[in-house]
């Protein structure tokens, strides 16, 4: 096992109180693992992710990486954020040799490699663009390439997809699940989307919000490679989405001045009444 | 008048890159030490506000009438706008860009390296800009006080004469290096930057 969670909690102190974001999470993840974790918006999932990655300090608890205790950031946990990150003042192949200019790997090396991930993400050719020249989907696929240089057997991603355009993220779903098939790194993989989670991951651990924690975890067992109109990945998709769906409602009843209740959505497909579908 | 120009190209050459350097140096020290940013920065903007011709008379009682004099003025009156401009500039960066740095194994030395200043080069380079017009104020006035050759001093020779046509050439003069400047350094700097960044599209 490469990633443990150990008994992690979080709150951070405000004014008038202490707000218990993570409260007791234990998690392992496995060598060569895709995980999602999947949560309403402001149940600490990205607080955890940024935990694991060193860049937030937990409360209590420890997160330990290959049998050794974090301490801080550091390029055997490279994290993939929601915004690409790139460097507007260098080229986008420049960018991507990034890290590996840091660790100290000589210039052809470093070229040859950073070619080598450019191809994996379709870029080639626009090597010596600056970023802006680049869409957002491209952007995107350059952090990708340059979180892969680092051949770390950890990639934390933290809603990589989730500001870009439906097209654009399907297709950058499929290049990340090949890629992670080529590859075969831990993935741990944050998001909100619950189509997007079942697609990508082996395991999904859905959390509960206020204060955060475990609700449930789904093992998915599909093959792969896996398409999204794959109509077994919807009936996995409604099994978790209720599971959320309770815990969607509770952040919504904290976070919003009124009383506010959803009705029952009785369109919402149950995948026990209708047996064999499924199999 | 030509000899005049050299005199202060000298001078503000050489009170210029001194400044440059104290107030890099200055700037860096404070966004690196908290304790130098909270004792330091407001005596810096108090300096500041300072305006630099009221260096002189300190100085000339420091230096006596001579060239070092004049510089201490330019020097002294450029520096803190090049560190206030270095300090806000590094503050005010992309936090994401440090996170992003850091995962990937920044730290220390590399990090300021490799991404802190060049992700505030926009900002150091307005802070530079406006401490070459800062710099350019306090040799003028240096020199209309205290200088035995130099733009200034052509100046006040001309007022000395009732000569408006001189005092206005010079003016003249001065608006003419300073745009100068201004297009073939600073200006070529900006328009590269900006291109890079793509900040010249909106």
């Amino acid at each position: 096992m490469s990633v443990v969670v150990e008994n992690i909690s979080k709150s951070f102190i405000t004014k008038n109180d202490t707000i218990n974001t993570l409260s007791n999470i234990s998690i392992e993840f496995h060598k060569g693992e895709f995980v999602c974790i999947l949560g309403p918006s402001g149940c600490g999932k990205s607080t955890l992710l940024n935990i694991i990655a060193g860049l937030e300090k937990e409360t209590s608890g420890r997160v330990i990486c290959n049998g050794k205790e974090v301490k801080g950031a550091g390029p055997d946990r490279v994290v993939m954020f929601q915004e690409p990150a790139l460097f507007p003042w260098l080229k986008v192949i420049d960018n991507v040799e990034f890290g590996m200019k840091l660790a100290g790997i000589p210039k052809d090396e470093r070229r040859e490699k950073a070619m080598k991930y450019l191809k994996m993400v379709h870029l080639t050719r626009f090597q010596n663009c600056y970023i802006h020249e680049l869409s957002g989907g491209m952007r995107q696929r350059v952090a990708l390439a340059r979180a892969l240089t680092l051949d770390s057997e950890i990639l934390l991603m933290d809603e990589p997809f989730a500001a870009l355009d439906s097209q654009t993220k399907n297709i950058l779903q499929l290049e990340l699940q090949q890629i992670w098939l080529e590859t075969k790194k831990n993935i741990i993989f944050v998001t909100h989307n619950v189509e997007e989670a079942v697609l990508l991951a082996d395991r999904v651990i859905v959390m509960s919000a206020n204060p955060g924690t475990i609700k449930k975890e789904f093992h998915i067992q599909l093959a792969r490679p896996r398409q999204p109109e794959n109509i077994d990945l919807a009936y996995l998709a409604a099994d978790i989405m209720k599971e959320l769906k309770e815990e969607v409602e509770k952040v919504a009843k904290a976070e919003f001045d009124t009383n506010w209740t959803s009705k029952k959505d009785l369109i919402l497909p149950d995948s026990d009444s209708d047996m064999g579908t499924g199999i | 008048m030509s000899i005049a120009v050299f005199a202060s190209a000298k001078r503000i050459f050489l009170g210029y890159m001194l400044s440059i350097i104290i107030g890099i140096f200055v700037g860096l020290a404070i966004v690196r030490f908290k304790y130098l940013d909270e004792n330091v920065s407001p005596l810096i903007l108090g300096l500041q506000t300072l305006p630099s011709i009221c260096w002189l008379p300190f100085s000339i009682l420091w230096y006596g009438l001579n060239e070092s004099a004049i510089i201490f003025v330019i020097t002294i009156g450029s520096t803190f706008a090049v560190s206030i401009a270095i300090e806000s500039g590094m503050k005010n960066i992309n936090p994401l860009f440090v996170r992003a740095a850091k995962t990937m194994g920044a730290k220390g030395f590399s990090l300021y390296w490799n991404v802190i200043i060049p992700a505030s080069l926009p900002s150091i380079i307005t802070g530079l800009k406006q401490g070459w017009s800062f710099a350019w104020r306090a040799l003028m006035a240096g020199e209309m006080l205290s200088a035995t050759k130099g733009l200034g001093q052509v100046l006040m020779v001309g007022r000395d004469l009732a000569d408006i046509s001189q005092v206005m050439a010079i003016m003249i003069v001065i608006v003419i290096l300073g745009v100068a400047v201004d297009k073939l350094i600073f200006g070529r700097m900006e328009i590269n930057i900006r291109q890079k960044w793509g900040l010249d599209k909106a």
